[in-house]
């Protein structure tokens, strides 16, 4: 999933009120510990359009060696080794298991329905895996790979990146310390994109629009939707009791029969609703969740992320070493490392965001869990009930019913 | 009466990118659509506006050690510094500190960063990292990044099967894959405040730097910042360059507008103009 950028300054002056902002963004992340474990060889399985960025943000990580690509298409292999130093290239994933002891990390990136017998594999070879999100795409397969991993002595971790994001992480404990009351959620992923992609020749071409397929398909909510109700459940510490909502093809009448538009109301156990759009028509507003509280909202959107303040809300005492700002006529706090030097360069008010994708901190995350013994930001017991989730969404959006959501420990 | 093309477009790297795809052996909008994504994907690696872009990474990390890339942005880099060296400095991707002097400052390059020039920039061929000389160093791929965007994203649409279409980004640089059914070429105008002169374009690249386009808030000059003096370029200098490359005719159109004349290292296989 690549957030895209928000546009910050116009949605400020959108909610510029009564509110004052707060911005999200975590000390210390410009400069990241260099990690301390030993030089990791990692093989990525699955180098397509999300092989391909995991590749971008691994070269980054100076401990990481990129030592084995694998994909079962020989152009996509071929591309993707042509980017890389001296790597190794196989068209099976059991040929690199064997071929490779040495490369003790693997990073899935397939279609999601091709997830569960890769990572078993992975799993059983006593490999360290990496599997990105959504984990699987029936809930037969989410419960066997949550088996696996449960049973494994090795390291998984699900690519729900939310997780791993230091906005996130900032902005997760201040769920209930400054909201103090929840009322409601608000998410929504919009993209203009047809969602089909181009193929060598129809076998190439049908395999390439897995997501647009029936069969293997988990549909918006599925594919997208998961990663933010993981994110809702993740702040809430407590997964959704029922979903409901429709689909309809909007758009792209191209004879596809998955929902290019959907509307969901997750609603949790005790009767808060996270209300969610996906459309792969319009990409207005983009990529963003909001938590409603009585004494302020969150607004996260990726790369950057937001606290406003209701006027009546008491001061807290971490707000004493923020950075005041006028923002746009109205008095905000921001939270930023270096706030004061950003602000003497004028790089404040422009808007500061993350230094990395998302993807990038995953990927850390996953290789200090695996040369540090960290621990794990989101299992891949976890991403399996994230995925769950989304799947059940699914099935409401296809169903048109209402969908019990079992309860996961 | 042949159909209209379709037309996609993107905002990317400060400016819009647009395609008229006419012809092809598969879905032309599936095709456009790869490629926009490909125009995306360089625009959040190369774009200095945001702060986890690749590039914002390597003006943060690059002067305390080498930075890791990938063979197609090892490649920009080897061109844009072949381009410093063959313009004899009149091209340079170090002009980020000056840049933010200039007025267009609205980045993530620092502005206390000092002014080098290309020779502070390293490349190691053998392991395919970059390297600084130092902390004052930092870079600007404005030059070079939307040639280099559109050179990937008509790689996508002839890899798509595409036959016949025109690729822009901001009108300033353009890629011309084949030609209209029954024409030789795409038609393209290159406005003046004088006049338009037409140019007729078919598997080829052609770039347009033009100092009076787009004039710096604190300068009287154009946008263009000649490196080697670190002032704006007189408005009114206007360079054309045409060849395979849109990477290379995007870089060769501003180092040709600062120089005013064509150096004796302007590659073969190219074509320019200067007025």
């Amino acid at each position: 999933m690549n957030p895209p950028t928000p546009d910050r300054r116009t949605f400020i002056l959108q909610t510029a009120g009564a509110l004052a902002g707060i911005s999200l963004v975590p000390e210390g992340v410009e400069t990241l510990p260099v990690l301390q474990g030993p030089r990791l060889k990692l093989g990525v399985i699955g180098v397509g359009r999300q092989g391909r960025a995991i590749l971008a943000e691994l070269q980054k990580i100076e401990q990481v060696e990129i030592a084995a690509l694998c994909d079962s298409s020989a152009p996509r292999l071929e591309t993707a080794a042509g980017r890389l130093k001296d790597v190794a290239t196989f068209g099976d994933h059991r040929a690199l298991l064997d071929a490779r002891t040495d490369v003790t990390g693997l990073i899935v990136a397939t279609p999601t329905h091709l997830h569960r017998a890769i990572v078993e594999d992975c799993l059983s070879a006593g490999r360290h895996v990496f599997c990105e999100a959504p984990v699987a795409a029936s809930l037969e397969d989410c419960s066997a790979l949550a088996k696996a991993a449960a049973a494994a002595k090795t390291v998984s971790q699900a690519g729900f990146q939310g997780r791993s994001n230091p906005t996130y992480r900032r902005a997760q404990p201040l769920m209930n310390a400054e909201l103090r009351q929840l009322v409601s959620m608000y998410a929504q992923h919009h993209r203009k994109t047809s969602w089909r992609f181009p193929g060598s020749g129809p076998e190439a071409e049908h395999a390439a629009n897995w997501r647009l397929d029936p069969e293997v398909s988990i549909g918006l909510a599925g594919e997208v939707g998961a990663h933010q109700f993981d994110v809702a459940t993740w702040f809430r510490e407590a997964s959704p009791a029922r979903v409901q909502g429709r689909g309809a093809i909007r758009l792209h009448k191209d004879g596809r029969t998955i929902a290019d538009t959907i509307e969901l109301d997750l609603i949790w156990p005790d009767g808060i609703a996270l209300r969610y759009q996906a459309t792969l028509a319009s990409s207005y507003g983009g990529l963003h969740e909001m938590f409603f509280g009585a004494q302020g909202t969150i607004r996260l959107a990726w790369s950057h992320g937001w606290l406003f303040k209701e006027a009546d809300a008491p001061t807290q005492g971490w707000e004493v070493y923020a950075t005041r700002q006028e923002a746009f006529g109205e008095e905000g706090i921001v939270l930023v490392a270096d706030a004061t030097k950003l602000a003497a360069q004028g790089a404040l008010a422009s808007g500061i965001g993350l230094p990395h994708p998302s993807l990038y901190y995953a990927l850390v995350d996953f290789v200090r869990s695996v040369t540090e013994a960290a621990p794990v930001r989101c299992s891949l017991q976890e991403g399996a009930r994230a995925t769950i989730v989304g799947i059940l969404a699914n099935r409401a959006v296809v169903t048109g019913e209402p969908v019990a959501i079992p309860p996961m420990g | 009466m042949t159909d209209p093309p379709l037309r996609l477009a993107v905002a990317a790297m400060g400016t819009r990118f647009e395609l008229a795809l006419l012809a092809g052996s598969g879905d032309l909008r599936v095709a456009g659509e790869a490629a926009l994504e490909e125009i995306d994907m360089w625009h959040r690696r190369l774009s200095r506006f945001s702060p986890d872009s690749l590039l914002s990474h390597i003006n943060r990390t690059a002067c305390c050690s080498p930075v890791s890339l990938d063979r197609e942005t090892y490649a920009l880099f080897d061109d844009a510094l072949r381009v410093w060296r063959d313009s004899e400095g009149a091209f340079d991707i170090t002009v980020a500190p000056l840049m933010a002097g200039s007025g267009f400052a609205d980045s993530a390059v620092s502005a206390r960063a000092g002014w080098a020039d290309g020779r502070a920039v390293a490349l190691d061929p053998d392991n395919w990292t970059i390297g600084f000389a130092g902390p004052h160093v930092a870079i600007d791929l404005g030059g070079i990044a939307k040639g280099h965007a559109l050179d990937c994203a008509a790689a996508v649409l002839r890899q798509s099967g595409v036959t016949s279409a025109l690729l822009h980004g901001g009108t300033s640089t353009i890629v011309a894959i084949g030609a209209p059914e029954g024409r030789t070429g795409w038609r393209v105008g290159v406005a003046s405040e004088a006049d338009t002169a037409t140019r007729t374009l078919c598997n080829t690249a052609m770039s347009v730097s033009d100092a009076w386009s787009q004039r710096s808030p604190t300068e009287a000059g154009g946008h263009i910042i000649d490196p080697r003096t670190g002032g704006a370029v007189a408005a009114g200098r206007r360079a054309v360059v045409l060849g395979a490359s849109a990477r290379i005719a995007d870089a060769w159109s501003t180092a040709l507008a600062v120089l005013r004349r064509i150096p004796q290292m302007f590659p073969s296989g190219f074509q320019a103009s200067i007025t």
